[in-house]
């Protein structure tokens, strides 16, 4: 029944993998996007913090926070990371849409639509999410306006880190196996989501792969990350990005138009998704996808995917987990929901 | 004494052109108000059809238009390629720095830098309007400008030649 149940544990930790991304990242690709004040503060920083930042928070009226380590600490007029809220550096609102004029490269017109879907792209793929007033104009989100704070997320790339898993998507050197790849938030799915796009357009040599036309349906602008239409990740070479568009939508134009071999995307499992699944599937072309869930039995009480899960659309079920830092393996599934790898709980 | 007729006539001519001089001076104010209107004009196509960024957009309009008052948005766009400057401390610097090379009054400063408030922090229809609001400014300076040159023109030529015949003729 199974195949293959081994040992390993901890299969691909992504933090081991984190202190090999860029250096400088931080300073280079963000700190121009900061008025100057702020900047300042960043910049004495210790470099090594400076770079392995998760975030950094800015809230109009509220102390100055970042993330670090998987916690979030104020940060002091000299640099310092606190838990002391009376020594923290205050924002003040007006920092706040100095910074979005600067993200926005002095030209808010110019990305009115980015910053009504509530987020600027920055070059290098780091998110800003913006909160503030929305107004609203017959029933659509017209504007977002007194913007009240914003929310940098330093984007990480990280190479590799799909190597343990794409062995069980791999079917055959030219063929891929339709997969769900299963998560909690922040386990790691879209950063491995777009390794497995990078390495299945890019091709394996170690797993004699030969390299797959992708198309990626990007939402979110997540998996990707463009700017300006130009991806600031690494997604491979043979892929085509749809940036910011519906999935179902997507998926359908992807199919008339691109002729992919394989169609990734992220979050499935809103109203819609199942046809344009099934169209997907039924044009011969295989999918691979993303969910929120802890496991599979969680993602059975959705009925979108319910549905999916009992007509064996998908070939193999990847869970993953953090226990052992984002990005762990817990089982990879097959059709038929017998196990094909599972981890070893220490 | 033809010595003298003839010192006579040079200082004639010398006051005489630099009167005419000052004369051209006085229509290069409203030459450089409507060079402006036109190329806000420039700017708002530069953002409204072709939705470029500010300072490619700047960058353009300097390229594009071969006049004297671009110089203003080829120093904005300068600006803004240093980090963390925005748009409005660019405009602002850019229309100091060259008011007094392009013959604009405190006034015209004025209007220039209170434009330079909304540039680029808004939605479309807040750039565009900041763009009409300056150009119907920009008109009636200009207007006012055209006014002041008829009157100073025809004074500077008459005053340049007349003070020339009175030197000469109080020496004679």
């Amino acid at each position: 029944m199974t195949n293959q149940i081994t040992n390993t544990h901890n299969i691909t930790n992504l933090r081991t993998v984190l202190n090999f991304t860029r250096s400088k990242m931080v300073e280079m690709d963000i700190l121009p996007y900061l008025i100057v004040t702020l900047k300042n503060i960043l910049l004495k920083i210790d470099a090594q913090k400076l770079d392995n930042l998760q975030e950094i928070r800015l809230r109009a009226g509220k102390p100055l926070m970042v993330c670090h380590d998987n916690t979030d600490c104020f940060l002091t007029p000299e640099g310092q990371f606190t838990r002391d809220i009376n020594n923290a550096y205050l924002v003040s609102q007006q920092e706040i849409v100095k910074c979005l004029e600067l993200m926005s490269e002095n030209s808010v017109y110019a990305y009115q639509d980015e910053i009504k879907s509530g987020f600027i792209t920055l070059r290098g793929g780091h998110r800003v999410g913006i909160s503030g007033k929305v107004v609203m104009l017959e029933g659509q989100i017209k504007n977002i306006k007194d913007f009240s704070g914003l929310n940098i997320r330093v984007a990480k790339e990280i190479k590799g880190c799909s190597e343990n898993i794409i062995k069980y998507i791999i079917k055959s050197n030219n063929d891929v196996f339709n997969t769900l790849i299963i998560g909690p938030p922040q386990c790691g799915k879209t950063t491995i989501l777009r390794d497995i796009a990078r390495t299945l357009s890019n091709g394996d040599q170690k797993q004699d792969f030969k390299g797959l036309k992708i198309g990626i349906v990007d939402e979110r602008s997540e998996i990707a990350a463009c700017c300006k239409g130009i991806p600031q990740n690494d997604v491979g070479f043979r892929t085509d990005v749809m940036d910011g568009c519906p999935k179902t939508l997507g998926m359908e134009m992807l199919l008339r138009s691109m002729s992919p071999n394989a169609i990734i995307t992220d979050e499935i499992g809103t109203h819609g998704d199942k046809e344009a699944i099934l169209k997907v599937l039924n044009s011969g072309v295989k999918i691979i996808a993303s969910a929120h869930g802890y496991n599979i039995t969680e993602l059975k009480m959705r009925e979108e995917l319910l549905v999916l899960i009992k007509s064996g659309v998908f070939d193999r079920y990847i869970v993953l987990s953090s226990r052992n830092g984002p990005g762990t393996l817990e089982e990879v599934v097959d059709s038929q929901l017998s196990a094909v790898y599972r981890r070893c709980s220490v | 004494m033809i010595i003298k007729l003839i010192g006579a006539i040079v200082l004639i001519v010398a006051t005489s052109l630099i009167g005419f001089s000052l004369a051209a001076d006085c229509g290069r104010r409203p030459k450089i108000l409507r060079e402006l209107q036109a190329l806000m004009q420039m700017f708002e196509n530069e953002i409204s059809y072709l939705s470029n960024l500010l300072s490619d957009a700047f960058n353009r309009i300097h390229s594009l238009s071969n006049t004297e008052a671009s110089i203003i948005f080829e120093d904005a766009a300068k600006q803004l390629e240093i980090n963390g400057v925005t748009a409005d401390v660019a405009w602002e610097k850019a229309v100091v720095e060259n008011c007094r090379k392009l013959a604009l009054n405190s006034e015209d400063k004025s209007i220039l830098i209170n434009f330079g408030r909304m540039l680029g922090n808004s939605d479309l229809e807040g750039q565009i309007n900041n763009i009409r609001l300056i150009s119907s400014q920009l008109k009636l300076q200009e207007l006012k400008a055209e006014e002041m040159r008829k009157k100073n023109e025809k004074m500077y030529r008459s005053l340049g030649v007349m003070s020339g015949l009175a030197i000469a003729i109080i020496l004679f």
